[in-house]
């Protein structure tokens, strides 16, 4: 198959003027052009087939959203290329968007004097969407989202996650052959989050959409991409599976052991303890050192215990402890 | 076809935005009284000027009227249609990140920002514009020919024009800087105020500035010349008065292909 996306040694660079402050500084700045180069994307590389949901992660100011505008055609490239369904996206800027869909995160896209209904019917006329087809898009969304509910409500009465729905079904009204979302649950309660989830994965899988997933939300990334790419300065760290991922760099994992009594000498050989709260002690172990059922026999024949849990490493803190201990600079992903 | 879809388009964006002034109905007649009264107070001012002096540089208050009706009627109608490329305005949508979703959209993006705005209520200022300009017609007994008729309404336009070019112009300064905007207002509102002036009461300097870097005087003040058949003191060419629709539209190209370079600057940098 060929790729929906292929991207060659991308990169972007930005000038940050130096101002100076003051009456002075004032003229200086007009005078002088003081600048640093900062690389926001400094030559990634990477291709996405058709049908794949792919997270795109990192901290702020890792290139994330710079390398998300120029695939969706705002910004250009300082060099390097890019080819999203055959097209260079800011070449043919409105033969691109008009195949793409964009989520940009709390922003919205839809006419806020408008009832929901009113401003998709705009939409539709934006996009030349067939009138069929636009019936057959609306009735799809309106049960998948649930847009019944608010589907004559002015935009801007709508709350923050009426607004998240309104928008998906906004920008995918015209069929795109790729969905790029930008942290599309930020701020919404867990309810929220988890229909906006299961809505992008049913997308995916019943429709073949294309999606790119950009989050600070883990749990995003874990309940709906196999793939993930990692950047951080501009550079992609990691492309591969989420799993792959976690084995590499989430050994460790938490047990938590209630013991019948408190306990003096709770130190067991393979594990170390982190916590310790009265009979309750929290050990930290590396899955390829000793397994838990290793580690709990070990325990039990030595003291009666009452209860015990197994806790996997939270992606989160892998991804956090993958970042801060830079574990995959010299990696190349 | 393709034009057909983009003026429905465009009449479909420019009906939300009436809608939703009209939500507001009190503070949309109010605003439109309000316009269109400073306007009339305005020129009551200068009437009484006239009043005192009986007449400046050798136009009488009729013929000034015609001008100054000229320009406030220009001026208001460019500043309804031209709404969305108001540099303060425009900025708002640079910063907002509103322009970025223009960008994401398969539609041109002169058309999307026509279509951002469309301030009704500039009418006011419009029907007071017009209303100076009828009352000078009763004043001066311009001796109406075919060729004025005819070119009364294309200096109109080309005067819209100019003035929208001013817009746009200052609307792609906002790509460089946001702080400049006011120095545009400065520009296009304090332009109004001086068009409506007989142009030789000003300095030497000040009339080359206006006639050769910024072609007003060859939008309003020859064509006037030429409505109200008054020699011309500083002596052009006689096709003077007729360089208005290359003077106004030149003026709107040039700032169209400004604000083209703007946007370049803007995808390149995404400042």
């Amino acid at each position: 198959m060929t790729p929906i996306i292929s991207v060659t040694d991308l990169r972007k660079e930005f000038k940050v003027f130096r101002h100076h402050r003051g009456a002075l500084g004032a003229f200086r700045n007009l005078v002088t052009r003081e600048y640093k180069v900062v690389k926001a994307v400094d030559g990634i590389a990477f291709a996405i087939e058709p049908g794949e949901l792919v997270g795109y992660l990192g901290p702020n100011g890792a290139g994330k959203s710079t390398t998300i505008k120029m695939l969706t055609g705002i910004l250009v490239p300082t060099s390097g290329e890019i080819c999203v369904s055959g097209r260079v996206p800011w070449r043919e800027r409105r033969a691109h968007v008009a195949r793409i869909g964009a989520v940009f995160g709390q922003r919205n896209t839809l006419w806020w004097d408008l009832p929901v209904v009113e401003s998709l019917d705009l939409l539709r006329h934006i996009y030349r969407v067939p009138a069929e087809r636009y019936t057959r898009n609306l009735a799809t969304f309106r049960q998948l989202l649930a847009l019944d509910e608010f589907l004559h409500t002015p935009v801007r009465s709508l709350s923050l996650g009426q607004l998240m729905r309104a928008n998906l079904a906004a920008a995918l009204l015209h069929d795109p052959d790729v969905l790029f979302l930008d942290e599309p649950t930020i701020g919404l309660d867990i309810v929220a989050k988890e229909r906006i989830r299961q809505f992008i994965q049913r997308i995916n899988r019943e429709r073949g959409m294309t999606v790119i997933l950009t989050t600070h939300d883990l749990s995003d990334v874990e309940k709906l991409c196999e793939r993930v790419m990692m950047i951080d300065r501009g550079h992609l760290l990691f492309d591969g599976k989420l799993a792959d991922l976690l084995r590499r760099f989430g050994g460790e994992r938490e047990l938590v052991v209630d013991f019948a009594d408190e306990v003096l000498d709770a130190a067991v050989e393979g594990a170390q303890i982190v916590e310790r709260d009265g009979p309750r002690v929290t050990y930290r172990f590396a899955r390829d050192a000793i397994s838990a059922s290793e580690l709990i026999s070990r325990l039990s024949a030595r003291y009666r215990l009452v209860d015990l849990s197994v806790r996997e490493p939270e992606i989160e803190a892998t991804v956090r402890r993958i970042y801060e201990e830079r574990l995959l600079d010299n990696d190349g992903g | 076809m393709i034009l057909g879809h983009t003026m429905r388009l465009y009449f479909k964006l420019i009906g939300i935005r009436v809608r939703a002034q009209m939500q507001y109905r009190l503070s949309f007649w109010v605003d439109l009284a309000g316009t269109g009264l400073a306007t009339g107070v305005e020129f009551l001012t200068l009437a009484a000027v006239f009043g005192r002096f009986g007449s400046i540089g050798g136009w009488s208050l009729g013929e000034v009227a015609f001008l100054y009706g000229l320009v406030e009627t220009a001026f208001a109608t460019m500043d309804m249609i031209f709404s969305g490329f108001d540099p303060d305005f425009f900025s708002q949508q640079v910063r907002r990140g509103t322009f970025d979703q223009m960008l994401l959209r398969p539609v041109s993006l002169p058309l999307q920002i026509f279509a951002s705005e469309f301030l009704l209520r500039r009418i006011g200022r419009m029907a007071q514009g017009l209303a100076v300009w009828g009352f000078s017609l009763t004043l001066t007994h311009i001796a109406w020919t075919p060729a004025k008729l005819l070119y009364l309404p294309v200096v109109t336009v080309s005067t819209v024009a100019f003035f929208g070019g001013l817009f746009v112009a200052g609307a792609a300064l906002c790509f460089y800087t946001v702080q400049s905007i006011e120095a545009v207002n400065i520009f296009t509102y304090g332009g109004t105020y001086m068009l409506s002036y007989p142009m030789h009461i000003y300095d030497e300097w000040f009339r080359r500035f206006f006639i050769y870097i910024v072609p007003s005087a060859l939008l309003v003040y020859y064509p006037a010349l030429f409505f109200l058949d008054k020699p011309d003191p500083l002596g052009l060419p006689s096709f003077a008065p007729f360089l208005a629709p290359l003077a106004g539209f030149g003026t709107l190209l040039a700032a169209f292909a400004l604000w083209w370079v703007g946007v370049r600057r803007y995808t390149s940098t995404g400042t």
